[in-house]
């Protein structure tokens, strides 16, 4: 069933693209008075105003939702290392819910296939993740942030996350350091503020930045502290770096087959690119959204079309008369109305950009903590609002353009 | 010919025009409602008879902490509970699934839950069958129908926050909760698949009364104060907006999507109005040659505007109630929604919407008919 | 001596109206030389309009042939028709029927879209026929900017630019006060006269009539005189 929904869908959307290049090849190579167009458009500008701005804020809200799952996914995507292997519990859907035990580290110690540093020790972090309920800013209510106990081999394998403000925490002491996207969201989460987290009081020593990774919604500090501060007797999850990528093929067929570990291993980025369960219903709301609104957008171009071609008949019947094909009628209205819908597109792409980068949160279905994310206006995003737009305004001229082909010629001679 | 059959013959006498004025209106308050049931159902739980006394104790880390099993002795001695259960949320993949079950699995104590869920009905003999064996199972009859389950089905689990998969068998259904999704099993049978660790994830317990509930929680919250394990008792109200507090902006962004869809509805339709009535000014001009006066050819523009929005009102919300009623939501947004219910105050606001639409479309072209003279107007289309 | 231009056949045109059927036109057979000024007479419903339309390719007859220059108009379709009439017909209306959003030079340059001239051949052609109506001067106004008379001259120069051989002209004074109207006419009669166009012209005004080398009477679809 979603398979032959899919297939329609995409034909669908064949069918339009075909037609849209059919018009813009027609205009191209046959007579079509472009610039009659143009000035009829500036005519009825009341009508072709209400238009343009109903197709640009269509193509506002499909571009901002879509751009905040492009946000989302692609903080996904561009965390992790690839060379890094993540070593997880069998059956556990996200870090945080992954529970490994100290016996499995030390099996994974022996293992050849793992790096060893100048020190000759196997370049292994064993993580622990838990999650604080936090007050946020002002009237936000409560979240649950994501805190990641961390070793310093931890930090070597991922360069990606760096301090930005004050220092490090230091291993034995109750410090934490805070992302910077979570501090403008969380209270109590400037350098040197401290907060509450069961019976333990946190020390905000530092502020790191993930360059816009998942990292970014994250807080670290040192592995053991964690496991003291939250009763913690397993870890959560192993990052292991493979001494080549051939070792990494050996090492995840040699843990995914050993069916005493009961562990899954996978590459780091290939895990968070699987995370698009919090994307997801966006994409499907943005979808849901485009479809509906495009409907009523379509009623409504089609409206206008339509009265532009009742108001230009003797217009349309004179160019019949001076030798315009059909063919020629129709271009001349779809390109009308496509151009149109493409000006209302453009507009709101560029509405749109004003939130650019704009930095927002959600709940991450997968960690089950608050996620920071930035509207993401890809050029692809941008292409598809403008392909979107040209559609609404195919599709809403189609018919119009039909009636203005098929009115008689003789209409030219009758006065309205 | 009446005056009213006069407007009517006018609003119908480009039937394409009316029918598409209509239906963008329609589907546009269609939409409208449609994030409105939507908005409501994600920041308004169902509530059942319960939900005023429930109280749920959690770990005041966050809930994906555990809590110590030997809290149930201190809670239970509590002046003002009347019940009170380990609730452990497993959250597993039921056969099938890849990714997401869409709906929960519960463990608790089978002989106190029932005190606690007061309006789950069960059949006695179900239950009582449930309570003597730990590897059986109670399923809500949503969940059921959906999955067509029968009793003495299998249900398996794969554990994604429980290092365990559950094997269980139905022992029987319930109904008549705000949610008849929830699968609940022995915490026994956790405890045991789990290497007995000692934890629950959290208590929910029934104040004896309302009045008491807010004190409850109080007392739940000093009686482990400054323990290891601190606790944050709260309402299941309470517990169920924190929970939706989690998802941030969320109602910020259905909201500004109610406002674009309803500012672009009116600014398409006041324009296509306004042009519906301007290729008819030679009309009106005529109709002023004939002695109607400006305040009836407002009245008018005014009926036929008003009227068409309205139409497109009781298609598009009309439409919108009627479906959400017969639809099985549940099934099609795949446990997403419950309830779907579109309230009269939400009809009320299309139909405001509309009646607002009918106006705002007259104004313009009721402006510039006012201001035309009898013989411009005979001359505009000449 | 050269063959007609317009060669017409037992030409019949019925339409339905209602539940009658009427006779537009009945068997007219009529034969135009090159450069001649046909002028079409009769009282409305006679037919002439029909008769013209016919000719000038934006109406087909329901019997018998018309035959312009070596085409049969009523066998060609609705594209090949289009052509046609863009390369051997200039229009000219009663109602002008200027594009409103477009000045005198760019309506007069709306047929030669079609021909795939360049620009450059465009403009020289355009520059002639405005020049031919006097009218090179308003080039750059809009239609709402000229008088009628002055319209109707632009809408010549959009049937001449083409350089068709045959001119088709309804009513084209019936909008114009006498003074465009004489106008109008002594462009049309020289058109026929030094350019050697075959014009087609329908009107009601004797003194319009006048104007033609020849004047034909339609009544009930048939030529009487």
């Amino acid at each position: 069933m979603p398979a032959v929904f899919t297939l329609l869908v995409q034909s669908f959307l064949g069918l339009t693209a075909l037609g849209i290049v059919a018009v813009f090849l027609t205009a191209h190579f046959s007579a079509v008075p472009v610039k009659y167009n143009l000035k009829s458009v500036f005519i009825r500008w009341r009508s072709t105003v209400a238009t343009v701005v109903g197709i640009a804020l269509v193509v506002l809200v499909y571009v901002l939702l879509q751009s905040l799952a492009v946000g989302i996914e692609k903080s996904n995507a561009s965390t992790g290392d690839p060379r890094n292997i993540l070593i997880a519990r069998k059956g556990a859907t996200a870090e945080s819910s992954s529970l490994v035990t100290r016996a499995q580290l030390r099996t994974l110690q022996y293992f050849e296939e793992i790096e060893r540093n100048a020190a000759g020790d196997p370049v292994i972090s064993a993580d622990v993740l838990t999650l604080a309920s936090l007050p946020r800013k002002g009237q936000g209510g409560e979240a649950n942030v994501l805190l990641r106990g961390v070793t310093p081999r931890g930090m070597e394998l991922r360069p990606q996350v760096h301090l930005v403000a004050g220092r490090w925490f230091s291993p034995g002491r109750r410090e934490i350091v805070v992302s910077r996207k979570l501090a403008g969201r969380f209270a109590n989460f400037d350098v040197g503020d401290t907060f509450k987290t069961g019976p333990t009081t946190l020390t905000v020593v530092g502020w790191l930045d993930g360059s816009g990774s998942a990292y970014d919604s994250e807080c670290w500090m040192d592995a053991d502290e964690s496991r003291s501060v939250f009763e913690r007797e397993m870890y959560s999850t192993f990052l292991v770096r493979p001494k080549s990528p051939e070792a990494a093929t050996n090492l995840i067929r040699r843990i995914e087959s050993d069916k005493r570990l009961q562990l899954r291993a996978e590459s780091e980025t290939g895990y968070y690119q699987k995370q698009t369960l919090t994307a997801a219903p966006i994409k499907w709301l943005a979808g849901f959204l485009a479809l509906t609104m495009s409907i009523g957008a379509v009623f409504a171009a089609m409206n206008t079309m339509y009265a532009a071609v009742g108001a230009r008949t003797r217009e349309i019947g004179t160019l019949r008369v001076l030798g315009f094909h059909r063919r020629n009628v129709i271009a001349t209205f779809l390109l009308e109305g496509i151009l149109l819908a493409m000006l209302g597109g453009a507009l709101g792409c560029l509405i749109s950009l004003k939130w650019n980068g704009y930095t927002t949160a959600t709940l991450s279905v997968e960690s089950f903590s608050e996620t920071v994310f930035s509207f993401t206006i890809t050029p692809t995003l941008a292409a598809q609002g403008m392909f979107f737009a040209a559609a609404l305004g195919f599709w809403g001229t189609l018919l119009p353009a039909v009636r203005a082909a098929r009115l008689p010629v003789i209409s030219a001679l009758k006065a309205l | 010919m009446t005056l009213g059959g006069f407007i009517l013959k006018n609003a119908l006498r480009n039937k394409r025009r009316a029918l598409l004025s209509v239906l963008s209106v329609g589907v546009s308050l269609f939409l409208f409602i449609t994030l409105q049931v939507a908005l409501r159902e994600l920041t308004l739980p169902p509530e059942d008879l319960g939900s005023s006394l429930r109280i749920i104790v959690r770990n005041k880390v966050s809930l994906a902490s555990p809590l110590p099993a030997r809290q149930l002795q201190v809670i239970e001695k509590i002046p003002g509970i009347a019940a009170v259960t380990p609730f452990t949320f497993f959250g597993g993949l039921y056969k099938g699934d890849e990714k997401f079950t869409s709906f929960a699995q519960f463990a608790v104590d089978p002989a106190r839950v029932k005190d606690v869920i007061v309006d789950a009905k069960m059949d006695p003999a179900e239950y009582a069958a449930w309570v003597a064996d730990r590897t059986l199972c109670i399923v809500g009859l949503d969940t059921a129908r959906r999955y067509n389950l029968k009793r003495g089905d299998r249900m398996q689990f794969t554990g994604t926050f429980y290092p365990c998969d559950l094997d269980l068998r139905i022992a029987g259904f319930y109904h008549g909760t705000a949610d008849d999704r929830t699968v609940f099993f022995h915490h026994r049978y956790l405890d045991e698949a789990s290497g007995n660790p000692g934890t629950v994830g959290c208590w929910w317990a029934l104040a004896s009364s309302a009045e008491e509930a807010a004190l409850v929680t109080a007392r739940i919250n000093e009686a482990f104060a400054n323990s290891s394990a601190e606790v944050r008792a709260e309402t299941e109200r309470a517990f169920q907006l924190g929970f939706i507090s989690m998802w941030a902006n969320i109602k910020v962004l259905i909201g500004s999507i109610c406002t674009v869809v309803v500012f672009t509805l009116l600014l398409v339709t006041v324009s296509t109005m306004s042009m519906a009535i301007r290729e008819r000014f030679r009309e009106l001009a005529v109709l002023k040659a004939l002695g109607f006066r400006r305040r009836e050819l407002l009245g008018f523009i005014l009926a036929e505007s008003f009227g068409l929005s309205m139409l497109g009102a009781i298609l598009g919300a009309g439409g919108a109630w009627l479906l959400y009623r017969n639809l099985d939501i549940q099934k099609l947004a795949n446990g997403v929604f419950l309830a779907f219910e579109v309230t009269p105050r939400m009809l009320g606001m299309a139909f405001a919407i509309a009646a607002l639409l009918g106006i705002l479309s007259a104004i313009a072209p009721a402006l510039s008919v006012a201001r035309t003279s009898v013989v411009e107007g005979l001359r505009t289309l000449d | 001596m050269a063959p007609p231009i317009v060669s017409i056949r037992d030409l019949s045109k019925l339409y339905r109206q209602g539940d009658i059927n009427v006779t537009a036109l009945n068997a007219v057979s009529l034969d135009i030389e090159l450069g001649e000024f046909i002028v079409l007479m009769g009282p409305s419903g006679s037919g002439k309009s029909t008769l013209l339309h016919i000719i000038a390719g934006i109406d087909r007859p329901t019997h018998g042939s018309c035959r312009v220059q070596d085409t049969d108009v009523a066998r060609l379709n609705e594209s090949q028709l289009a052509d046609w009439r863009n390369r051997n017909v200039g229009f000219v209306f009663q109602s002008f029927n200027l594009i409103p959003v477009l000045t005198a030079f760019e309506n007069v340059e709306l047929p030669l879209l079609l021909t795939g001239l360049k620009a450059s051949r465009r403009r020289q052609q355009v520059t002639t026929a405005l020049h031919l109506v006097g009218l090179i001067d308003r080039q750059h106004h809009l239609p709402r900017q000229l008088s009628g008379g002055q319209e109707q001259r632009v809408a010549i120069a959009r049937a001449l630019v083409t350089d068709p051989p045959l001119i088709v002209a309804d009513e084209p004074t019936g909008n114009l006060d006498a003074k465009s109207a004489t106008d109008v006419l002594e462009i049309l009669r020289s058109l026929s006269q030094q350019a050697g166009k075959t014009v087609i012209m329908v009107t009601h005004d004797p003194k319009a009539a006048a104007y033609g080398t020849r004047q034909l009477h339609l009544e009930k679809g048939e030529i009487v005189a």
